[in-house]
């Protein structure tokens, strides 16, 4: 089992990219991109990840490397990988595909391919928007949330549609693997991408991608906020292995969702009606993964701290 | 007419700069334009924007060219863009440098004004957004809107988007930058050669764009060619860390989303690369043991 300390040292997605500074995305490529190692290719549809990635002629990635279009990443990774069965070559086919490229545009082909359960790697980094064409409402978009497709007038303020529930469409497809990340919680990120690197089959990893000028937050906090999205029940950690889910980092007690929201601009202009709506969005989502069999549904909330930044999972490895 | 070229780096607003220019010129009775010129731009990376002024109606649609004022938000810019390219000779620089003007090399010797105007905005807005501090020194150095214009104009422009306390103070920055502008003559030493391209002819590219790692005259192409990149340039603060603090937990290591942060295993120690550090402070914020702060200036 890898684990922090025993990560590899070099690095395939190389230093002078440029992506903004704080990106969630960065982050998680570079390390998803440790872990599988160097028999790896990649397909990166239309996305933040191909402009920062690579500038024609130039390039940050070390392993092979494919663009096309922005709908195809599923049939392309199958293509990839169908080449590579004939040649006799082992390596994992690994596809980074944007929030955009997979709850809208891609979602045909992804569809495909895990019906076909080819043995491929499906990466779908979602940063909530399409952020590489500046910032426009996609099917991951939260309500509430401003963006210049939804943005904030006097009748309607935001997004008004409900995250689409992306983890259940893909699961549907009876896969081997599905599970979520969170780039804060690292013990359980590397484990995740270890376990999809080893299973044949259509494995799925959702990230959870931060992004700076879209969320407007600080970019210090970027890795801070993806563990408050957690803590309050936006984001939820699981897998769903051979049809079976269960639940890898369950948080104590519900944070409101408010302290989530308050650190993003994007979320700034939400009236006290629209964050119960959403609030409520979430009580519903955290009893649907949380709540034991026969137990009472729950909604307590416990009120914003002041600052939080460590997470269990940090006391389980420095103590308190 | 009166042209102007803003250098600026993705987020520090040389955009907003132009548009309230234009803004401000246009109270005082004039016409005006500003526009972007747009690129594949994340935050932190070099863009530019142009306006023009004219007491007529302006046709002219094109970029500016051949400037009568140069306005650069961040002096990092300095080291990589010819900033005063095409410039008239009586033109007129204004920069953001802590610098006095006789000491900055812009390769001309040129009228130049200097502001602090970072230190400006972390004072007054408490972040490192330089465009509204910029246009107070520019009002002073050309004297081409006066400062009470360009006050109503960042009042109405950042007043109706981010509300009119917002508007207040980035209009209490443009004065106090107003006041503190240097002005002098730059120095004209340097030669700034521009980066060499590679530009294949069709029969030398690859089918499909297909490239492997090689060397060409202008550098690196292909695989982990972005290693040349230095993008040290966008960082405001950078991280120190305090090595008898550190437990050697490698969260660091693992957030750093840049590669800045290396690992060498063989001496089990980190090592910080600041030629690829973008001072996100993501470092700073995670350090469970704070031995991370983030220092402004060169390291």
């Amino acid at each position: 089992m890898i684990t922090i300390k025993t990560l590899s040292d070099e690095n395939l997605f190389t230093a002078g990219h440029t992506a903004c500074p704080g990106c969630g995305v960065a982050m998680s490529i570079r390390n998803a991109i440790r872990v599988l190692g160097k028999d790896t290719v990649v397909y990166v549809p239309a996305s933040c990840a191909v402009v920062f990635g690579t500038t024609f002629p130039y390039g940050a990635w070390k392993v092979p490397f494919f663009h096309t279009a922005f709908e195809n990443t599923g049939a392309c990774l199958t293509g990839m990988q169908a080449a590579f069965e004939i040649k006799g070559k082992h390596v994992i086919s690994a596809g980074f595909a944007g929030d955009g490229g997979t709850y809208d545009i891609g979602l045909q082909s992804m569809s495909g391919a895990a019906e076909r359960n080819d043995d491929v790697l499906y990466i779908c980094l979602d940063n909530e928007a399409y952020m590489n064409t500046g910032i426009q409402r996609s099917g991951g978009t939260p309500f509430g949330a401003w963006t210049t497709t939804t943005p904030v007038g006097k009748k309607i303020q935001g997004n008004r549609r409900f995250k689409k529930n992306l983890g259940d469409i893909v699961t549907a497809h009876e896969i081997p693997y599905y599970a979520t990340l969170s780039i804060g919680h690292p013990l359980d990120f590397i484990r995740k991408v270890e376990k999809a690197k080893n299973i044949k089959g259509f494995r799925f990893l959702h990230m959870f991608t931060p992004c700076v000028p879209g969320w407007k937050i600080d970019p210090a906090k970027s890795v801070e906020i993806t563990k408050r999205a957690v803590e309050s029940g936006m984001w939820t950690l699981y897998e769903f292995e051979n049809g079976k889910k269960k639940i890898t980092y369950k948080p104590g007690k519900m944070k409101s969702v408010k302290d989530y929201l308050l650190m993003q601009g994007r979320f700034r202009h939400m009236s006290e009606e629209d964050i119960k709506i959403l609030q409520m969005w979430v009580c519903k989502k955290w009893n649907l993964h949380y709540k034991e069999k026969g137990e009472p549904d729950i909604c307590e909330i416990v009120q914003p701290e002041e600052h939080h930044g460590i997470t269990e999972e940090h006391r389980e490895m420095h103590g308190p | 007419m009166f042209e102007l070229r803003f250098h600026g780096r993705g987020g520090q607003g040389a955009v907003m700069a132009a548009q309230t220019l234009a803004e401000a010129a246009v109270i005082e009775g004039n016409y005006a334009v500003a526009f972007p010129f747009f690129g594949a731009e994340r935050r932190g990376a070099p863009v530019l924007a142009f306006a023009r002024i004219d007491s007529k109606k302006i046709f002219s649609k094109t970029q500016v060219y051949v400037p009568d004022c140069v306005v650069v938000l961040d002096d990092s810019l300095l080291d990589t863009i010819d900033v005063v390219s095409g410039i008239k000779p009586e033109g007129s620089v204004v920069i953001n440098s802590k610098e006095e003007p006789d000491e900055i090399d812009l390769g001309k010797e040129l009228r130049t004004g200097a502001i602090d105007a970072t230190s400006v905005a972390l004072e007054i807005l408490k972040a490192p957004i330089t465009n509204t501090a910029i246009l107070g020194a520019l009002a002073r150095v050309t004297g081409i809107v006066k400062i009470e214009s360009i006050e109503e104009a960042v009042k109405t422009r950042f007043g109706e988007r981010l509300g009119a306390r917002v508007g207040e103070r980035n209009a209490l920055a443009a004065r106090i930058a107003y006041e503190k502008t240097v002005i002098g003559i730059s120095k004209g030493i340097k030669k700034l050669e521009t980066k060499k391209q590679w530009l294949p002819s069709y029969q030398e590219l690859p089918v499909g764009g297909a490239l492997i790692e090689g060397r060409t005259e202008a550098g690196l192409i292909g695989p982990g060619s972005f290693i040349e990149n230095k993008v040290s340039g966008w960082a405001t603060f950078r991280p120190v860390r305090d090595k008898a603090k550190c437990t050697m937990c490698l969260l660091c290591w693992f957030y750093c989303p840049e590669g800045t942060i290396v690992r060498i295993s063989d001496r089990g120690d980190l090592m910080t690369n600041y030629d690829y550090c973008k001072g996100c402070g993501v470092c700073e914020n995670e350090c469970p043991v704070d031995a991370i702060k983030m220092v402004r200036g060169r390291v």
